[in-house]
């Protein structure tokens, strides 16, 4: 696996997210707590709308669009509607973010 | 039998205890030489604190006395500092002299870590380590105007300022991250702990960053934070960490990282040396917990007697010392995927529970004010227990697994005098009378006996007992709650963050019973609007809860771009500030631009990354965020009135700029928008805006209620008056009115209709006094709100960038 | 520790008595009159309605009422009382939630050898804690510092017991350590300080502090035992969380962490203890067996909070 160090946490505001850039589109890293962050990908399966500019509470995040909300955790859709984002490995090490270079390099097209 | 040498450095808890666990096992067989730096023997470091409060005196905390150490051929030297090892020699030098040893024990403790900002070195900032720390606290002590700060707000700093807080002192503490014992606890417990403190008169500042310690005459006068703010002091203790104390073990060679070296046996790398303690550094950790010293100290004994013993690192608890702080922690609430919470919230005992749950087994515990069983959680998250069976009885300890809690069957099952409201000290039995005498409804019940009547917090338990007095005769009411997060309606939270002065998210997740850790997005908005427009000092807005429009200070459209509208007071524009908005155009590709029905202009498709600029740009044309997006003031329309129609009968157009600049920045339930015409024809369309004024020849028409959207209503009159400064008073105070009463997401019209406006027009119209009032408060908040947005985020502009662009890397 | 030469050391409190209600009025269900018979002949045969004599002021006033002069005041046994060489008693009831459980009267006997102080604390209108009154025994310019003195929460020994709602005891308490009376407290020789809530319906606080001087003490030995639901359970056990004993010395045990202490722990009925645990009562008790040892009387006061029990304040002479 190769890790790549993305930032700090700190540049991430508590329940908020920030965005990267990748090869296949926008990876957003949402921080749930204050020494949690989950990374899943930006786009919301629904309409395209984008889930880092949504209210996250607790481990889940609601598609500022229409109101989509995603377990952070396994990237389901969650009540009725039916949909997956896809989810990255991120760890955290001394402050540091630190993405899954591999990940980012498999992923098929969601 | 010939004894052994013996040297041990240091004498703290670890050495004590290991001097006796060695005398049990091999009683007579040692020599021991004790050195200590402190001039004194072993004593209970961990009681200092409650020898500070003077709920202790230290010779309670004395854990080996002289006649111990003549008992146990204990020779010692107290007061006097080692200063060499020789490894190959084996001889320990003092100040007074050198010693042979057999075996030594390295026990030398850790040393408070003093932050080297300027100013540390002053005469009255300590650390708080020793007896004599503790002593110069309670001398502060004598001094009835003394006033300490208390740098750490973790375990030792707390225990400090709840000490120094009996005695007398002024204490306060100044802790760098947003909530207290950050290492122990989460940020609901770090909540209770601080409300706890600050009940006990301790003044608690969190994120706050020590910058510099002033001084005078050589000697402390206060503490400069980041923030500028000033805090006097007669003493400053720091309490911000231990470093384990190896510069005698590094010199003499000995194998150090952050701490000394020791194997599984407390061995060094010199085979006749140990350590133990906390300066010891085991498998890459460091200790500064008692348990696993005292583990470590049974080891190291074993060893010395040839027995075989290995030191194992455990799970760890903590427990604060602090006098009516009920508080237990254990174990991890690291992040990880695949971690589930449960959480038990008891408002009215102020409890909080919190297990954290992964693969089946509990990782994690945070208990405060109820820590009954925290042994038997301890048992699970150290023994790795299976609790898939008992997942859902889990938080009610061991008594309760196995049974399932019905509340209705509890309620049932109270007896008569049990209390129900506690505000009015009503128990069941009078709500029974009350039922039985007629009283079906809950209504009828608090009119009777007044239980849920003040605070509400009991209305649940009243409506159970109902239900269990009435059978099916009783229909729970189905008011609609907030959202899933609770069983409160809006009106409920609204008056319980009033009536019960909750000043934080926290504050109501913890007082309110929430079942959720930080809310959803429908109810989060809510809350942090509520706060805000209760307690506009105490509470800041939290952009984090706020949709995506209004935190980023642009609506979103379809396709994830931006639009952009600056404000245009009262509709009135010139040509610099239209050359700006074209030049923006260009300068950013904005593919629309459009006139908006509020009298401005509209820049559509701007992409995130180009809005700080864009916002930079226009506020150098002198122009700002016109809140477009925002649940706050929008537009005030108006029409030419007396300056240049010849109807007009009064200044419309600089009375509706005068209200656009009064009025803008602050927050309110859902938007408002106001109209001023300038005379009964209404150019100004008036008549449908929230609050809309119609000008005529004796003054001023102030309607309220109106609205023009998908629901069609004219306004209604509010109240006429004669002057300008009158007609602009009466709209503050009924903005004001608005903004404290109304549900989160209710237009003015849907709050007027639910309030009456005869209501309305009693707190504004007839009560001179309410008004002035309400227009005090509302300036208060505007004192923080009324700013412009675009300013403050366009200097904050990386954080609209991505975080990183790994477009630009190289292929992997 | 050292053993302190035993000489015969006068107790401040002289007499101990448990008034408990009996349909409308209050009766003796138990007293320790040391020897003052003709006291506890009066007191046995008197009872008391709601708001007459010194226990059902404390009834009726819902609160501890210290009297100091009994002559035309509304004392009933005032003959008995001045045969007895007694002059000024405190009554502390003891309430469940709204529920009058038990008034315990103590009673002194004023002479110019005798310090130590009985006090009631409760708050102004400037939400400080002032004293209500005081009993000081010889102690006079202690006593005049105490009512000129106020505590905000969390300061003092008032003041903390205020906060945190709990008894706590401090130790102590002349000069040396900085006690926020000290320097009075040390010229009236007074050593130790025990301070407990005293819940009355309502919810206006009340705080109870004994302060004991060497020679005269209250005690010489504290104890204060926990027994919360939220530490104990449902066992209605009580653990014994601090205590200062003149023979024994500090009677607490405490690691550090907190988790692993054999704290002695009381059951309700079995023992002096176990008695107030289960009948939720004051009890008094003079015997010979059964108590700790060098002693031969005991006070063991409950106070009731949340809906159950929530901690034992003892004392034993």
């Amino acid at each position: 696996m190769s890790w790549i160090d993305v930032g700090h946490i700190d540049d991430i505001p508590l329940r908020g997210a920030r965005v990267v850039k990748t090869m296949q589109g926008c990876v957003a890293l949402f921080r749930t707590g204050p020494d949690e962050v989950f990374a899943a990908s930006d786009r919301c399966p629904h309409k395209g709308g984008p889930l880092s500019e949504g209210i996250i509470h607790g481990r889940q995040v609601t598609c500022p669009l229409h109101n989509w909300v995603f377990s952070l955790e396994t990237g389901s859709a969650q009540g009725a509607d039916n949909g997956q984002i896809q989810t990255y490995p991120l760890r955290l090490e001394a402050g540091r973010l630190l993405l899954d270079g591999d990940a980012l390099s498999k992923r098929t097209a969601a | 039998m010939t004894k052994q040498k013996l040297v041990v450095i240091g004498a703290g808890m670890a050495s004590g205890r290991m001097l006796e666990t060695l005398s049990d096992l091999a009683p007579g067989a040692w020599d021991v030489t004790l050195f200590n730096a402190e001039p004194r023997g072993n004593y209970n470091r961990i009681m200092l604190s409650p020898v500070l409060s003077g709920e202790k005196s230290y010779s309670e905390i004395v854990t080996h006395d002289a006649e111990w150490y003549e008992a146990h051929g204990v020779t010692c030297r107290f007061g006097e500092k080692v200063t060499a090892i020789d490894l190959a020699g084996k001889t320990v030098t003092g100040e007074n002299g050198a010693v042979a040893y057999d075996k030594l024990v390295i026990a030398s403790g850790s040393t408070p870590f003093i932050v080297p900002m300027p100013g540390h070195d002053l005469e009255g900032v300590i650390a708080y380590r020793d007896l004599e720390d503790t002593n110069r606290m309670i001398d502060v002590a004598g001094n009835p105007d003394a006033k300490v700060v208390v740098i750490g707000g973790g375990l030792l700093g707390l225990e400090a300022a709840a000490g120094l807080r009996l005695r007398g002192v002024d204490v306060t503490v100044v802790h760098l991250n947003s909530h207290l014992m950050e290492r122990q606890l989460d940020e609901a417990a770090g909540y209770l702990l601080r409300r706890a403190l600050i009940d006990k008169g301790i003044t608690v500042r969190c994120s706050a960053n020590s910058k510099e310690i002033l001084g005078k005459d050589g000697k402390v006068r206060a503490l400069l934070l980041d923030d500028g703010t000033e805090l006097p002091c007669d003493l400053l203790v720091m309490a911000v960490g231990i470093r384990p104390n190896v510069a005698l073990a590094r010199d003499s060679g000995l194998a150090v990282g952050r701490g000394i070296h020791v194997d599984d046996q407390m061995l060094t790398s010199d085979a006749d040396v140990l350590a133990v303690g906390e300066c010891v550094e085991h498998d890459g950790a460091v200790f500064g917990l008692v348990a696993p010293l005292y583990d470590q100290a049974a080891v190291a004994a074993k060893t010395l007697t040839g027995q075989s013993a290995c030191f194992v690192q455990k799970e760890l608890s903590t427990k604060l010392k602090v006098t009516g702080c009920d508080l237990f922690s254990a174990g991890d609430f690291a992040e990880g995927d695949g971690r589930e919470d449960i959480v038990f919230r008891d408002p009215a005992r102020g409890v909080y529970k919190r297990l954290v749950i992964e693969n089946d087994v509990v990782i994690g515990a945070v208990f405060y004010g109820d820590t009954t069983d925290s042994s038997w959680f301890f048992g699970l998250i150290r023994d790795k227990t299976d609790i898939s069976q008992m997942r859902d009885t889990l938080i009610f300890g061991p008594n309760m697994q196995g049974a399932s809690v019905d509340p209705m069957q509890a309620v049932a099952a109270l007896p008569a005098d049990a209390e129900i409201c506690g505000c009015n000290g009503v128990c069941k039995g009078r709500i029974v009378e009350a039922i039985e005498a007629g009283a079906t409804t809950l209504s009828e019940v608090r009119a009777q006996t007044k239980a849920s009547g003040s605070c509400g917090t009991c209305t649940g338990l009243v409506e159970q007992v109902m239900a269990v007095s009435l059978g099916d005769a009783f229909k729970m009411p189905a008011t609609a709650a907030v959202c899933g997060c609770t069983d409160l309606s809006h009106e409920d939270v609204r008056r319980l963050i009033k009536s019960q002065e909750l000043k934080s998210q926290d504050a109501v997740w913890q007082e309110l019973g929430w079942s959720t850790p930080n809310g959803c997005h429908v109810c989060r908005p809510a809350i942090n609007y509520y706060l805000l427009a209760d307690w506009p000092l105490e509470y800041r807005d939290d952009p984090q809860s706020r949709f995506v429009n209004e935190r980023n200070h642009a609506n979103i459209q379809k396709d994830g771009t931006y639009s952009v509208v600056p404000r245009m007071w009262g509709g009135i524009t010139t040509a610099d500030e239209l050359r700006a908005i074209a030049d923006a155009a260009d300068k950013y590709n904005v593919p629309t631009v459009k006139v908006t029905g509020g009298q401005r202009i509209d820049l559509l498709g701007v992409r995130k990354e180009d809005l700080p600029a864009i916002w930079y740009d226009l506020n150098k044309a002198g122009m700002v965020s016109g809140h477009a997006y925002s649940k706050g003031l929008r537009t005030v329309k108006t029409c030419v009135g007396k300056d240049h129609c010849r109807f007009g009968t009064q200044d419309s157009t600089g009375l509706g700029i005068k209200l656009e600049k009064l009025l803008w920045g602050s927050w309110t339930p859902h938007k408002v928008k106001l109209g001023v015409s300038g005379c009964p024809r209404n150019c100004a369309e008036a008549t449908c805006k929230d609050v809309g004024i119609v000008c005529v020849d004796s003054g001023y028409e102030v309607s309220v209620g109106g609205a023009a959207g998908m629901d069609v209503r004219e306004t209604e009159l509010l109240g006429k008056v004669a002057t300008e400064a009158e007609a602009i008073a009466l709209t503050t105070a009924f903005i004001q009115l608005y903004r404290e009463n109304a549900k989160y997401l209710d237009r003015g019209y849907k709050w007027v209709a639910k309030v009456g406006l005869d209501w309305v027009k009693s707190q504004v119209v007839d009560d001179l006094e309410n008004r002035a009032a309400l227009i005090a408060r509302f300036d208060l908040s505007q004192t923080v709100y009324r700013k412009d947005p675009w300013a403050e985020h366009a200097a904050q502009a990386e954080t609209y960038q991505p975080l990183a662009d790994l477009t630009l890397e190289a292929a992997q | 520790m050292n053993v302190v030469a035993h000489t015969s050391t006068e107790p401040f409190i002289r007499v101990a008595e448990v008034w408990v209600p009996k349909g409308e009025r209050l009766v003796c269900s138990a007293g320790d009159y040391n020897g003052l018979d003709g006291f506890e002949a009066a007191s046995r045969k008197t009872s008391f309605a709601k708001g007459e004599g010194l226990p059902g002021k404390a009834w009726s006033e819902a609160r501890p009422v210290v009297l100091k002069s009994f002559d035309g005041s509304y004392f009933q046994r005032t003959e008995a009382a001045k045969e007895a060489g007694l002059t000024a008693a405190v009554a502390i009831p003891v309430f469940a939630e709204a529920t009058l459980l038990a008034v315990l009267v103590v009673l002194c006997g004023d002479d110019a050898v005798r310090t130590g102080a009985i006090e009631v604390w409760t708050t102004d209108a400037d939400d400080m804690l002032t004293l209500d009154d005081g009993y000081y025994g010889a102690a006079e310019e202690f006593e005049f510092v105490s009512r000129h003195t106020h505590f905000p929460r969390g300061q003092g020994l008032p003041g903390g017991v205020w906060a945190s709602d709990t008894p706590i005891l401090m130790r102590d308490l002349g000069a040396g350590y900085k006690f926020i009376r000290a320097s009075a407290a040390g010229k009236a020789g007074l050593t130790t300080g025990i301070g407990f809530p005293v819940p009355v319906p309502g919810g206006s606080p009340y705080i109870l502090t004994l302060l004991s001087a060497l020679g005269t003490p209250i005690a010489r030995r504290f104890e204060i035992w926990d027994a919360r639901a939220a530490r104990m359970g449902k066992s209605g056990n009580a653990v014994l969380i601090d205590g200062v004993c003149e023979r024994a010395g500090a009677l607490w045990k405490d690691d550090g962490d907190g988790l692993n202490s054999d704290a002695p722990t009381a059951s309700p009925w079995k023992g002096v203890i176990g008695q107030v645990l289960g009948t939720g009562l004051p009890v008094v008790a003079r015997k010979n067996v059964g108590l700790p040892e060098g002693y031969n009387a005991f006070v063991g006061l409950p106070i009731h909070r949340g809906g159950g029990l929530s901690h034992v304040v003892a004392w034993y002479i």
